[in-house]
């Protein structure tokens, strides 16, 4: 930016710049750089959460995460989920929005009811969901005695894997919705020549799929299913809300060993330590995401 | 023959497509039914579909036997703060990154969107230590400053990708006819980012209203408990749960966003487009 000799002006408009982005940064600074190094360092003690006395243990946390093995079973509760909803999300996603991009009876109504769920709290959706799923008055076990898929009602989430399964499911009911918005809005720009072309050389409305369509959203889909893995990895009041990590720690997956470690066991420097490992772990899909961003030319 | 077909296919697609959408927000309808059936009738098998008898009265005792009107008024006071103060910081912010050209800009960039990926559970250590230490636990304002840490990053992300829509000759123009550059900000960009912010602004709004995990971790005193944990803490602290309660305070709760949806559902969709997807 130094590379030729700037004028009085544009020295006067960098000097304005940087006042009006001052407060971003300075609120940056404060409330996200700050306690990010300082949970780095706050891993390297043991703390006591209710006297916040602490004791330097060096790598002593991270020893106990992974020399334990503890780490892995809470990974792969991670990945289940992560993987088990997201696939879920885009499938039923992508072919909600297909079915919104035709023509059918009041699209902007059907559009909203879609929507919904989510923009609704995580609080109300549990509460809703706990409800239908309630073993004795729930709806959703009368529903399916009276289908005949089960003679007795089921245990959905005090019992394993029907806590799991249930769990992933609220998830990709509650978030959905993001992909559909998301493809709509990407499906509505494919050019209709695109299709024309293809309709001219015979091609039915499943090749016209798989060889118009489906190639168009390519981009968009990676973007999303980038996003959504951070965002469901990360994920903590769903699966709180709905289980709090049971039966037993079956649904426990890393955000809720961080917040279990820091509030329930009150060892705020282990949780510190399982806070990081967890975050290296998402780094990769970030380093992914960010990549993928900045190839596209944001940046 | 193949107008026939057409037309039969047609009522196909939409009888499927109707039923897939209503069975997505068959919930969000219980939720209504139960919350006006008396308690009773909740427990009848086979259940009833409609209320057998309409009734008022979980919603009567919600707003007169439990804090949730105080739970209501902090989380409006809590997500008005925050939107407020986000969206004014992250205008000029935005504003700045988009239209300036300055050492670190694009380090700064990319740190927005790192965050803006940021799991909560690594930030909420360190920040209830800070916030404990500042003697701020159990306030609002702790809510405020812990909500900016996700709604900042997500806000300047929205506003950029608006601000970059706007075409800059509209303000070399003004520049040119002897237009100061914040000058040239009041008069020629804020108007045409209006959309985006009344966009960016909903988006913050809800996020903060539906916020829990901080909430959970930074205030323990129902003087200053948003409804999030406030709704939650009924249920747990009820030992026989009042299904018809909280399903009546669950749909209080929503009643925020069915005013955003029946009147600015257009600003919702348009932040979707300016959002992440389109990176």
């Amino acid at each position: 930016m130094t590379s030729h000799a700037q004028t009085p002006l544009e020295r006067r408009y960098a000097m304005l710049g940087l006042a009006l982005i001052a407060p971003t940064v300075l609120i940056f600074c404060a409330v996200i750089v700050y306690p990010l190094i300082s949970a780095i360092y706050l891993s390297l003690f043991q703390i006591f959460t209710p006297t916040l006395q602490g004791e330097w243990v060096g790598l002593g946390n991270y020893a106990a995460i992974w020399g334990s093995g503890a780490f892995w079973p809470a990974l792969w509760t991670t990945l289940v989920w992560t993987v088990g909803t997201l696939t879920l999300q885009i499938v039923f996603g992508v072919a909600m929005a297909l079915v919104l991009h035709q023509n059918i009876w009041f699209r902007s109504l059907a559009r909203s009811l879609i929507l919904f769920p989510y923009f609704i709290s995580t609080v109300v959706a549990v509460l809703v969901w706990k409800w239908v799923m309630n073993d004795l008055y729930g709806i959703l076990n009368h529903l399916l005695i009276v289908a005949g898929v089960t003679n007795v009602p089921l245990d959905f989430l005090g019992s394993m894997p029907n806590a799991m399964v249930s769990v992933i499911l609220v998830g990709a009911w509650k978030y959905f919705p993001f992909v559909v918005i998301a493809v709509l809005a990407r499906l509505q720009t494919i050019p209709e020549p695109l299709y024309e072309a293809a309709r001219i050389d015979g091609a039915g409305p499943i090749a016209r799929f798989f060889d118009v369509t489906l190639p168009q959203l390519r981009e968009v889909l990676v973007v999303i299913v980038l996003l959504r893995a951070i965002w469901d990895f990360k994920e903590f009041d769903l699966i709180w809300l709905m289980t709090g990590g049971g039966p037993v720690n079956a649904t426990q997956t890393l955000p809720l060993v961080v917040y279990r470690e820091a509030f329930g066991l009150n060892q705020m420097g282990m949780a510190a330590a399982w806070a990081v490992s967890m975050m290296a772990v998402l780094l990769v899909f970030m380093v992914v995401y960010i990549r993928q961003t900045r190839a596209k030319g944001s940046f | 023959m193949r107008r026939a077909q057409g037309i039969a296919g047609n009522v196909v697609l939409n009888v499927v497509a109707w039923t897939i959408i209503l069975g997505v927000a068959f919930p969000l309808f219980w939720m209504v039914v139960t919350s006006l059936k008396p308690q009773f009738e909740l427990f009848r098998r086979p259940p009833t579909m409609l209320p057998e008898t309409v009734t008022f009265e979980h919603y009567i005792r919600l707003l007169r036997d439990t804090p949730f009107l105080t739970y209501f008024r902090n989380s409006v006071l809590l997500s008005t703060a925050t939107t407020v103060i986000v969206v004014g910081i992250a205008t000029l912010g935005a504003y700045a990154l988009v239209r300036f050209r300055f050492r670190g800009r694009e380090t700064l960039a990319f740190l927005v969107l790192f965050t803006y990926l940021l799991p909560s559970v690594v930030l909420i250590i360190p920040l209830y230590l800070m916030l404990v230490s500042l003697g701020l636990s159990n306030t609002i304002f702790s809510l405020v400053i812990a909500y900016t840490t996700f709604a900042l990053p997500y806000a300047l992300w929205l506003l950029r990708s608006f601000m970059a829509g706007i075409p800059e000759d509209l303000e070399s123009a003004a520049l040119v006819d002897g237009a100061t550059r914040l000058g040239a900000f009041w008069d020629i960009i804020l108007p045409q980012l209006l959309p985006g912010i009344i966009s960016t602004a909903l988006f913050t709004f809800i996020l903060s209203w539906n916020e829990y995990l901080y909430a959970l971790v930074l205030v323990n005193s129902d003087g200053a408990r948003p409804l999030t944990t406030g709704v939650m803490k009924m249920l747990i602290s009820s030992f026989n749960i009042e299904w018809s309660l909280l399903m009546a305070a669950s749909v209080m709760m929503s009643v925020p966003l069915i005013v955003v949806f029946a009147f600015l559902q257009s600003y919702l969709t348009r932040g979707f487009g300016a959002g992440a997807v389109k990176g």
